[in-house]
């Protein structure tokens, strides 16, 4: 029994559920508030997606009569739910290593998939003609990204699989270890073309600038998003918040998980998560302009696919 | 339930409709008061392009035969609660159009207005005056 009181415990409060929201708005804030900087704005407090987030939660919900009311309501809740499972399979070097009974980096990897699958169906289930192009977008840019990111993971676990004396290393536990004792990846020229494609693949799966084709405002009005109003539309906010901290946290695991022990290495990984999305997300937001659905589609093919591709022959031929 | 109303006001996210305006009120809203140099986001606010995540709305130009329905409809859109703003004194009075066959009525008989925006059109520091004061509203009423 307490084996699954830890297990809740580990997706629901730390570093699942609360922890990884937690962090997921701070980061948000922290872009925001950096991006009004950079364009010589005030810009709002640094706490503002929890306002926004408490404020959602008083607001009226409404459901279009076209939709039907139990998936338009399951859709978000479902979203969330996958990140906080997911946040909890994302090990923390030297604060918390992910329980193997929630499974390996294959499970990550459907899980990462879900939120894209839950906006499509919301798009697609809220009967707006906007949520319907959403769809299609969010499933062609999705379309281009699967493929490389499954290259990236698969050269860095087969890269440290081989190292340990198997061919493949499927627990990020296992990575993270290796790269404690031998240094980590970003340092490593081998994985360079590895890291690229993330770093390429990173902003399609959040929908950053400029891959923020499917959730564009001016376009398809925030598309899968558009009829949902109140504590659902909150529950979206939760999970794209928690989402960027598995993603971010997922990069950190397979580069630079390296930290010190105990409660400096939490530290660490939550300064790595804000420089990640100060520099990284905030400095793109405000340079960037959006790609037309075509370009981004050919671009995530062609550059992510190319470097995921190199790297894993890279590491193959190494062997 | 106290504490979390009192986090409402910090986050007023806006929605335009224009009601047959003559886009003079629109570009004031849209490059003048909500641009970086006069950035209304240190209120919390933000522009949203859904009715249905809106809570302050802000509405320009006279109510013309041709928009009275849809602009009540997409009012309807917006969940409670909500804070109506008329910028501009077309929504008042119908301003230059106020003798035109296509005026048909002035925006408090349509829906409840909390905060007029005289002006012909406003200028920026008047739009966000109003805005200001909305929020207020807004804060009060959840």
């Amino acid at each position: 029994m307490p084996e699954i009181l830890k297990l809740m415990l580990e997706v629901l409060i730390f570093p699942g559920g609360l922890f990884v929201l937690v962090l997921g708005l701070l980061m948000k804030g922290l872009e925001r508030k950096l991006r009004a900087r950079l364009q010589r704005r005030v810009g709002p407090p640094l706490l503002q997606p929890f306002f926004d987030l408490f404020k959602l939660m008083q607001k009226e919900t409404t459901i279009p009569e076209e939709a039907p009311a139990g998936l338009f309501q399951a859709l978000p809740l479902a979203g969330a739910c996958s990140m906080a499972f997911a946040a909890a399979m994302v090990p923390i070097a030297g604060a918390y290593s992910a329980p193997k009974e929630l499974g390996d980096l294959v499970v990550l990897f459907y899980l990462l998939a879900v939120p894209a699958i839950v906006l499509m169906l919301a798009g697609s289930v809220s009967g707006s003609p906007f949520g319907a192009i959403a769809f299609s977008r969010e499933l062609s840019i999705m379309m281009a990204y699967e493929a490389p990111i499954l290259l990236v993971l698969l050269s860095v676990a087969i890269r440290v699989g081989v190292a340990q004396g198997g061919w493949i290393a499927l627990s990020l536990n296992d990575i993270v270890q290796y790269q404690m004792q031998h240094g980590a990846f970003l340092f490593d020229p081998l994985m360079w073309p590895a890291l690229l494609s993330f770093l390429l693949f990173f902003p399609a799966n959040l929908g950053i600038a400029p891959f923020d084709i499917p959730e564009a405002e001016s376009e398809v009005l925030e598309g899968p998003m558009l009829e949902y109003s109140g504590p659902l539309l909150g529950m979206f906010k939760m999970m794209s918040a928690m989402k960027s901290g598995v993603v971010v946290g997922l990069g950190i695991a397979l580069f630079y998980p390296n930290a010190p022990a105990g409660v400096l290495g939490l530290g660490c990984f939550v300064v790595k998560c804000v420089l990640v999305s100060s520099i990284g997300v905030a400095v793109l937001r405000t340079s960037m302009g959006r790609m037309r659905v075509d370009q981004a589609f050919w671009f995530l093919l062609k550059w992510p696919g190319i470097l995921g591709a190199l790297s894993l022959a890279a590491v193959l031929w190494r062997h | 339930m106290k504490m979390l109303s009192s986090f409402a006001g910090k986050s007023p996210w806006l929605y335009r409709i224009n009601a047959g305006s003559c886009n003079g009120c629109d570009v004031e809203l849209a490059t003048t008061a909500i641009i970086p140099r006069y950035d209304v986001e240190r209120l919390g606010c933000q522009y949203c392009a859904s009715p249905k995540h809106a809570d302050i709305v802000l509405i320009t130009g006279p109510i013309t035969a041709r928009v009275k329905d849809k602009v009540l409809s997409v009012y309807n859109e917006v969940p409670n609660p909500k804070v109506t703003v008329a910028i501009g004194v077309c929504p008042i009075s119908g301003g230059v159009f106020r003798d035109s066959y296509a005026m048909t009525c002035s925006l408090d008989e349509l829906v409840p207005v909390d905060v007029n925006v005289p002006g012909c059109p406003p200028r920026p520091q008047a739009i966000i005056e109003g805005i200001a004061e909305a929020i207020k509203i807004f804060g009060s009423r959840s």
